[in-house]
């Protein structure tokens, strides 16, 4: 026999139950790697990065520190394989030990010639359906950064304006100069290879610091160690990607210790020799160095890249000044991850002895004394899969603002951006079970409210 | 529409509040200013709910669905609407069609204020989720964050706890049915 008090607190212990339940559960069961719809998602959304800045007379010192649990120094591997030597050109998709990437560290930087840069960032450099995006194939492979203004459809790849007004967009610094420090193509040269972003992501002109080891009629490496200053051929799979950046080791091919490739050697399954030959750039291309040594250590990442304030080259690079003020963006890869999966900043401003976000401290002499230097901790988060034209189309709840000119900081955090990045990879998945929710949520209120009408009896005269 | 509907929430926000406040002190006190209070109760209910339903049109129209929908804060500030509506609706119901009974002993007493504290938990919810949302976000996300709701993440749980709410949804009016024949079965024999 039930009794009607009983029952009420039978209804009233379920109903919380349930809330319980749902409020323990929430947000979880959607989102998981997806590596057939290249989907990866880091443990870490968030990475703090280091930032001081200095500047004499001449150059210009950007000194980064960020943390990474080991170094991955090596990328773009031939390996020797079933008798014969192989190379995988696909990218890995998040991290996937069998494909080593390099541990990165990128930065644009613009003089506002490029105004929605100082509000935006890099997003603004994100086109539609670009490679490694959801959705995208091989055919998608060549779609990488490049400014708005360059289409005369921004969400458009393929309505690029004409090359008149390309050379004019460059002539009025329509650009983004980028430096990207990379621990194996460019680390051990002590260089960081200098590009630029505007219609494409372009390489400045000049020598390229690295070439391909790949031998395309023979299949097969074109370069391996010589054997002297180097004393292997190749080295072995195993803790190729863990070691020391610092120490003498042969994760990298100079063009200085390469010697022709010999097939005739009795080459091992597992061999490994790397798919680019390092040599000294030249020109434009070879403006960056870095300042000692780029290190790992006590899992930190510890790299200074120093630059001319003025390059001679104002086509390619920004030229920067004393008391100017100037836009950068961050960007990293750790933890042996490639293309998108990275982190990224919100747009920073640097003054050269003035007012900015970071005040770059101008000094006499060689090098800058970092003890003297304001250190800021930038937040670089994962972005997911965010475009430009999402976020200037009506979709975006935010559109109204960009048009405003709004700036993206005024209204968003990085860690807020990382969980939106991540629920635009899984937008379809996330609305179902969203409105699923909120349908059973009225349902277990209706049901809950008038079992209790039922069981308090009927209204008092 | 966005600046009409910040208006109009206005009037359920206080009304609820208010009923909110009323069902706890009722629901603990038997003094005549508790009775008094309550006897305006069903009005105060009855307006929050009617000016409720146009300030939740008037926010379905500040930006179309498409746009609401595609965000993580818009969702959650509906699914939180939505959810604070139809609990105080129910809260309305319930006061209308069971009258002052609702007050009759300590459980129905205990089950008026876990209904008031919840409809003022999902009102204030909504509220911060509506304050991000307009680009005034209020602390009380950071204590939301403390208890597992990260307000940029988007509310939703597992089918299988779907199934477990249907389920309960159904079974609680069923247990109700069965107390309510069973007792009608006593007052019969």
């Amino acid at each position: 026999m039930l009794r009607r008090s009983t029952a009420l607190g039978l209804v009233t212990g379920t109903f919380l139950a349930t809330t319980l339940l749902v409020l323990v559960t929430h947000s979880t069961s959607v989102v998981r790697n997806d590596p057939a719809r290249n989907i990866w998602i880091p443990d870490d959304l968030t990475l703090p990065l280091r930032l001081q800045v200095a500047y004499n007379d001449r150059q210009v010192f950007f000194r980064y520190r960020w943390p990474a649990r080991e170094p991955h120094v090596v990328t773009d591997l031939r390996r020797y394989s079933g008798g014969k030597w192989q190379r995988d050109l696909r990218t890995p998709i998040g991290s996937e030990p069998a494909r080593p990437a390099e541990d990165r560290l990128t930065m644009m930087v613009d003089d506002g010639s490029v105004p929605e840069f100082q509000r935006y960032g890099g997003y603004i450099t994100v086109g539609a359906n670009m490679r490694d995006f959801t959705g995208s194939d091989a055919s998608a492979a060549h779609r990488r950064k490049y400014l708005p203004a360059t289409r005369r459809d921004p969400s458009d790849w393929y309505s690029l304006v004409d090359e008149a007004t390309l050379q004019s967009q460059r002539r009025a610094g329509y650009f983004l100069d980028l430096w990207h420090w990379r621990a194996h193509l460019s680390n051990p040269l002590g260089r960081a290879d200098d590009q630029n972003v505007a219609w494409y992501r372009l390489f400045d002109s000049g020598e390229t610091p690295y070439f391909s080891n790949w031998d395309l009629e023979n299949q097969r490496p074109r370069w391996m160690f010589d054997g002297k200053a180097v004393p292997v051929h190749a080295f072995r799979t195993t803790g190729a990607g863990r070691s020391d950046a610092g120490a003498p080791t042969t994760y990298f091919l100079a063009e200085s210790s390469a010697a022709p490739f010999d097939p005739s050697l009795p080459w091992r399954e597992g061999d490994v020799i790397p798919g680019q030959v390092l040599r000294e750039a030249t020109d434009s291309r070879a403006e960056i160095r870095v300042q000692g040594r780029g290190r790992w250590a006590d899992g930190e990442w510890d790299v200074t890249l120093v630059r001319e304030l003025d390059t001679g080259h104002p086509l390619e690079d920004k030229i920067l000044r004393d008391q100017g003020v100037y836009s950068v963006a961050f960007s990293v890869h750790r933890d042996g991850r490639a293309s998108r999966w990275h982190y990224v900043s919100l747009p920073l401003q640097v003054g050269l002895g003035r007012t900015a976000d970071l005040v770059a401290n101008r000094f006499e002499g060689a090098a800058p004394d970092w003890r003297r230097a304001e250190v800021r901790e930038v937040t670089l988060f994962y972005p997911g899969q965010v475009s430009w034209p999402h976020l200037t189309s009506k979709r975006h709840a935010g559109s109204r603002y960009i048009a405003k000119g709004v700036p993206v900081k005024y209204r968003h955090k990085e860690s807020q951006l990382a969980q939106y990045g991540i629920e635009m990879e899984f937008d379809r998945e996330i609305r179902r079970q969203w409105w699923l929710t909120l349908v059973a949520g009225v349902l277990l209120i209706v049901s809950f409210v008038v079992s209790v009408r039922m069981l308090f009896g009927r209204k008092e005269r | 529409m966005g600046p009409y509907h910040a208006i109009m929430v206005h009037f359920p926000v206080a009304l609820w509040i208010v009923a909110s406040g009323i069902m706890l002190y009722r629901s603990c006190s038997d003094a005549d200013l508790a009775r008094a209070l309550d006897r305006v109760l069903p009005v105060l209910l009855a307006i929050g709910v009617a000016t409720g339903v146009v300030a939740y049109v008037f926010g379905q129209l500040v930006w179309p669905p498409e746009t609401l929908q595609k965000t993580p804060l818009g969702r959650n500030h509906m699914l939180g609407a939505t959810l604070t509506l139809s609990c105080w609706s129910a809260v309305l119901y319930l006061r209308w069609r069971a009258g002052e009974d609702v007050w009759q002993g300590r459980t129905h007493r205990l089950v008026m204020a876990i209904v008031g504290t919840l409809g003022a938990v999902l009102l204030a919810v909504t509220g911060t989720l509506g304050g991000h949302l307009h680009g005034a976000p209020a602390y009380l996300s950071e204590l939301l964050r403390l208890v597992g709701f990260d307000v940029y993440t988007t509310f939703y749980v597992p089918t299988w706890v779907l199934v477990v709410v249907v389920a309960v949804a159904i079974g609680m009016p069923l247990l109700a049915v069965a107390a309510t024949r069973t007792r009608a079965a006593i007052v019969a024999r």
